[in-house]
């Protein structure tokens, strides 16, 4: 997976937009970030400048986010970075004073630090302030684009690679996410060339592979964390779902049209209706009753003279009148 | 046996940009049509030979890293082979500074730059593959063109190319699988363990 962070967005120039995007896709990037830029004063409700399907045909195999990259030159400025950020996928800061790099660095919620690398800086980097934002997961990130096109005659090319050497140097080669931010096709190079270009900045091959591959993605997906989960710590991914129950009423309304078992609450209603069916007699009642008669029928032909326990059985009058029901009484 | 190790970097010639702005006399609709992948994989301008690249190559050298890189990198600098219907070409340059090279591939964007009969076109120049061999190098450009043929007739939806997919797509399995130890890489840039053989020594001596 291949990462590019920043493709600049202008919404008047969509041809060469989806030029770009199908040059990328056809260098073997995976996931490209569309960028917008605010300078100058943030406005006071923020709405997404990207139209969220793009209104042209992007090719399938890439991925796109939409990032928005705010300009820091006034340090008290309000710039409303909690709004820009539930609007945009990525928020990245771009300070151009060291004073403002400082803030950025220590205080402000971002998920990149993108810094205009092809201009001259008049300070040094330094790396106790930039260690305080490698330590919150904020990503540095250098654009190599205004390096390859070199409009104007070789400065920018030299003020990028100088500063980033620099920035390697300073931040041990961690946490730095290499893209293009390429005005047009032409500025964008394939990943095994940035790898190389990073290599001779003195990244490492391996280092040189991770700020265009693992150290984007984590930069992306500390991104959504950020927005969607709790805490950055913990998200739902997927909740599970209730099992479907029949509804119980069901049950009682079989039972009232005397389907399947009968309920208590039933009985007692017929019982209250006064239409008392005499209850139903079992097998083996009825075997115990058809007994009982015909010992008692031996008994009397017998006669008296028997013993009296035999008589036993006689109070069976006194026994509820259900077993009369059968029909075979004395 | 002491020689001089090379590497052999395989290189697509991309143009991301219509011709349109340079060749206004073409129908604009034709090009439109045309998918994108066959849009940058263009044929390049009869007008750009071996010779010029190499020159042009040189000259980004000079332009980047000055005399010293110059002179580290042309004694061994020659471009072996430039296709220009396919775009394609293979660089030789030495082992030690192979970075430099690639790096002034990286940084150029026009070409053919100092042609008396062609305007300078914009163009990319990606590595797709390192190798310590020119046969690898080549093994690789082939596999890629015939790749890269079979993807344009399945993205232009081509009824006949139904066919012709199962046609092609065999020879070139059979193909990998005789090359035996071809790993087939995706990624240049890594591939350090490829052993030079005879085939190598051979094309040096007519290279030089």
């Amino acid at each position: 997976m291949y990462y590019d962070l920043n493709i600049p967005y202008a919404a008047e120039n969509h041809g060469e937009l989806k030029q770009t995007l199908a040059f990328l896709a056809e260098l073997g990037y995976n996931t490209v970030a569309l960028n917008h830029t605010i300078s100058g004063k943030v406005p006071e409700n923020v709405t997404n400048q990207i139209p969220s399907p793009l209104p042209f045909s992007s090719p399938p195999s890439l991925h796109i986010l939409r990032r928005c990259t705010v300009h820091l030159s006034d340090p008290s400025q309000n710039h409303r970075l909690n709004n820009i950020s539930s609007a945009y996928d990525i928020v990245a800061l771009r300070p151009t004073t060291d004073k403002c790099l400082q803030q950025a660095c220590l205080g402000f919620e971002c998920d990149l630090i993108s810094l205009d690398l092809s201009t001259r800086f008049p300070f040094y980097f330094k790396h106790s302030t930039l260690a305080v934002a490698l330590e919150r997961g904020i990503k540095f990130e250098i654009c190599y684009g205004a390096g390859i096109l070199n409009s104007d005659g070789g400065a920018s090319r030299r003020n990028l690679i100088s500063n980033a050497t620099q920035l390697i140097r300073v931040t041990r080669g961690r946490g730095i996410v290499v893209s293009s931010e390429a005005k047009r096709a032409l500025a964008c190079r394939g990943p095994a060339d940035v790898i190389n270009m990073a290599v001779l900045w003195g990244l490492g091959q391996e280092r040189g592979a991770e700020a265009i591959g693992r150290e984007a993605r984590s930069a992306t997906v500390q991104a959504e964390l950020k927005r969607r989960s709790h805490g950055g710590v913990v998200d739902v991914m997927y909740g599970g779902e209730k099992p479907e129950r029949p509804a119980r009423e069901d049950k009682v309304a079989k039972a009232k049209q005397g389907i399947g078992k009968r309920k208590a609450e039933v009985l007692e209603s017929q019982v209250a209706d006064g239409n008392v069916s005499p209850r139903p007699i079992s097998k083996r009642e009825q075997k115990r009753q058809a007994k009982k008669a015909r010992l008692e029928h031996t008994n009397t032909q017998e006669g008296e003279a028997e013993s009296t326990w035999k008589d036993r059985p006689a109070p069976e009058a006194s026994v509820p009148p259900e077993p009369l029901a059968n029909g075979d009484g004395e | 046996m002491v020689r001089i190790k090379h590497r052999y970097l395989l290189v697509h010639i991309l143009y991301p940009e219509s011709a349109d702005s340079q060749s206004k006399n073409t129908s604009d609709t034709s090009e439109k049509s045309l998918p994108y992948l066959v849009q940058f994989h263009r044929p390049s301008p009869n007008e750009l030979t071996p010779q010029l690249l190499a020159r042009a190559i040189r000259d980004q050298v000079l332009l980047l890293y000055g005399d010293y890189g110059l002179g580290l990198v042309s004694s061994s600098l020659n471009v072996k082979y430039l296709s220009p219907a396919t775009s394609t070409a293979i660089i030789r340059c030495s082992r030690d500074q192979y970075r430099l090279v690639w790096g002034a591939l990286a940084y150029m964007t026009h070409l053919p730059k100092n042609s008396k009969q062609a305007p300078p076109r914009p163009c990319v120049m990606q590595v797709v593959r390192t190798s310590g061999t020119i046969k690898k190098a080549e093994q690789e450009a082939i596999k890629r063109a015939r790749a890269a043929i079979l993807r344009t007739k399945r993205e232009s939806g081509d009824g006949s190319a139904d066919g012709l997919i199962g046609l092609f797509s065999q020879p070139d399995e059979e193909a990998v699988g005789v090359s035996g130890n071809g790993k087939a890489r995706d990624i240049a840039g890594s591939d350090v363990s490829d052993e030079e053989d005879e085939m190598d020594v051979e094309f040096e001596d007519e290279g030089d």
